[in-house]
């Protein structure tokens, strides 16, 4: 397999996730990191990574570059992807595709024209719990599935910043709705929907009850409500209140139930992990999804499990939701 | 000796959260001045809202603010006080915490302690000098209370009265500080000296959150710290700061406890367990060995 060169633009804490596991991946060779702050192109440094820009666009011209993971605030999705597309590069853009399915539309179009693959980051796609509840759903033993319910309840952007290294605010961008598109419906409710348009199909009508337990304009939790197209309909609740998470899906058929809950990490062999530059189990799935767009890229995986089509989709429903508010 | 009054408050309202702070502080002899502005500085260290036991309860503001208003005069000016963190923005704190809402119900103001007028003082403990900018509204202010969280801290071991002036230190990055935090703790208390420290024990956050219904008064800051320590189940001797507190004349290790008894709170605060005590001591540990850069 052809090892691919790789350029990394954002390094905040999923870029920083990302280039860690790019380290760990034999099928890679990150040349390159771009990111406006000194502080975290430092942090790449110290990994190993020779090129370092501030500029974005910089990394874009370099022309043994192959790809590029964009791990940059929502409102920068269109405007970095479209950018690297049309320099040729293969994109994985981290989720969500964009702030609104016009974006997003934008984007797609745009790795069409210009003939590269492109890939949005869902890594639970590729964990195992949510992987081995697909397998039951195909093998039948659940029979026909009638109803639905998925939760990513976590402390969002406000996660414990405070607590690492070298604590940074919550990037300014996070509370300005413009600028992300949504509160936590827009940021985990990608997720959630993704994993449930990936078990039931499509989706034919979506509404949502928004929350502001934290007086923003932009909603800090969100229930939303699906109908699926096979009849099957979905409570998907998520927040960005609490200080631990709870991310599950729940599936009820006519035959039996089950449910996959994402277990959480022990933080001592997370840590430890870390300092030696392994990949903690909890990022696993992270890695996966690398993996598979480098094999995606060298051909060898046909399928792309996390096109921007499959992603326009989620934000699509995520927009209808928006829309159509319960009060 | 110094006395530190111990209530309890059952039921998380206005009245009862006001009734138990006038008992701590008739526990302590302590009658509130005469004052026309008046500083509180609350815990509001980072987003975790009330209910998770690590910032002050706005609802514990608002009584005390109450009591204030009803001993003192209702036209006092009170100001509750705040400073920009390494990773917290007051502007968002305040409305995410519920304090822009308390402010515009009960006519105080908020201050972002950075963003305010404050002079260069030094000063020395041990023998290093520290500078500080001391906010300017803390030094003028008639009557100046303190109403920290108790809680276990990586670097200091406790978090309680002592700790919070920290956060009345307009300099935003604050981690800077976290290699020398108990000297820096220690100074910023000898520059800002509080005249009531009242804890607001309602909810805290040990290895858990939970219900405690604690409300701690006392005019020695050190001494409601010392109690703080012995209720989480810290040895008084290992907190640094607490011990240098007392050597620079800040208050008293020795206490004497009024009111509810001490044993009540301490068998229920959620102490850490052996497993959470060894992984603070890790990661100091890995802290002082520079790994911790290595993590994300």
């Amino acid at each position: 397999m052809e090892r691919i060169n790789l350029g990394i633009i954002g390094l905040g804490f999923i870029g920083k996730v990302h280039l860690r596991n790019c380290l760990n991946l034999k099928s890679i060779r990150v040349v390159a990191a771009a990111d406006t702050s000194k502080k975290a192109l430092n942090y790449a440094k110290t990994f190993g990574v020779k090129q370092l820009f501030t500029d974005y666009h910089e990394l874009l011209k370099l022309k043994d570059l192959d790809a590029v993971i964009i791990s940059l605030p929502n409102y920068l999705h269109a405007e970095s992807a479209i950018s690297a597309m049309e320099e040729g590069k293969h994109v994985f853009l981290e989720k969500p595709l964009a702030r609104n399915p016009e974006e997003g539309r934008e984007i797609v179009s745009a790795a069409e024209k210009n003939g590269v693959k492109f890939m949005v980051g869902y890594p639970f796609r590729f964990a195992t719990e949510f992987v081995n509840l697909k397998n039951r759903i195909e093998s039948g033993v659940l029979g026909d599935i009638q109803l639905a319910y998925a939760v990513d309840i976590a402390s969002g952007p406000f996660f414990h910043r405070a607590e690492i290294h070298a604590p940074i605010p919550v990037p300014e961008w996070w509370f300005n709705k413009e600028l992300t598109g949504g509160g936590a419906l827009i940021d985990l409710g990608c997720h959630m929907i993704n994993l449930l348009r990936w078990y039931l199909g499509e989706v034919s009508d979506a509404s949502a009850r928004l929350g502001y337990r934290f007086n923003f304009d932009f909603e800090d939790h969100a229930t939303c409500l699906i109908d699926f197209e096979n009849g099957a309909s979905a409570v998907v609740n998520v927040g960005w209140f609490s200080q631990k998470t709870a991310l599950g899906v729940e599936l009820f058929g006519t035959a039996s139930y089950a449910q996959a809950y994402r277990s959480s990490s022990n933080k001592v062999i997370t840590a430890i992990k870390l300092i030696l530059g392994k990949t903690p189990n909890y990022f696993i799935p992270y890695l996966r999804e690398i993996s598979h767009f480098v094999n995606h890229i060298n051909n060898c995986d046909d399928e792309n499990i996390l096109s921007g089509e499959d992603a326009l989709k989620d934000l699509e429903v995520i927009a209808k939701a928006y829309k159509k508010q319960i009060k | 000796m110094s006395l530190v009054g111990l209530a309890e408050c059952k039921t998380r309202n206005v009245d009862s959260i006001k009734k138990a702070i006038r008992e701590a502080f008739s526990l302590i002899d302590y009658s509130l001045p005469k004052a026309e502005k008046i500083v509180i500085k609350p815990n509001m260290c980072y987003y975790w809202d009330w209910s998770t036991g690590q910032t002050t309860d706005p609802l514990f503001v608002v009584a005390l603010i109450g009591l204030l208003r009803e001993e003192i005069s209702s036209d006092v000016e009170i100001y509750i006080v705040e400073s920009d963190a390494s990773a917290m923005r007051c502007k968002y704190a305040f409305k995410y915490l519920g304090y822009e809402k308390l402010a515009k119900d009960y006519n105080v103001n908020l201050v972002n302690l950075s963003e305010v007028e404050a002079e260069k003082v030094t000063v020395k403990v041990e023998d290093e000098v520290f500078e500080f900018s001391v906010p300017r509204i803390v030094r003028d202010a008639d009557l100046c209370v303190n109403v920290p969280k108790m809680k276990y801290m990586f670097f200091t071991k406790i978090s309680a009265a002592l700790k919070n002036i920290f956060g009345c230190n307009p300099y935003p990055k604050k981690f800077e500080y976290h290699s020398k935090l108990d000297k820096v703790i220690v100074g910023l208390n000898k520059v800002m000296s509080f005249d009531l420290h009242v804890l607001d024990g309602l909810t805290v956050c040990g290895s858990k959150t939970l219900r405690l219904g604690l409300v701690m008064a006392s005019q020695d800051p050190v001494a409601i710290d010392a109690v703080a320590a012995k209720i989480m189940g810290v040895n008084l001797r290992s907190v640094f700061h607490l011990r240098l507190a007392e050597k620079e004349g800040l208050g008293k290790t020795s206490f004497v406890v009024k009111g509810v008894d001490i044993d009540y709170f301490r068998r229920r605060f959620p102490r850490r367990s052996f497993s959470e005590k060894v992984i603070a001591l890790g990661y100091r540990v890995a802290c002082k060995l520079g790994l911790d850069k290595r993590l994300i």
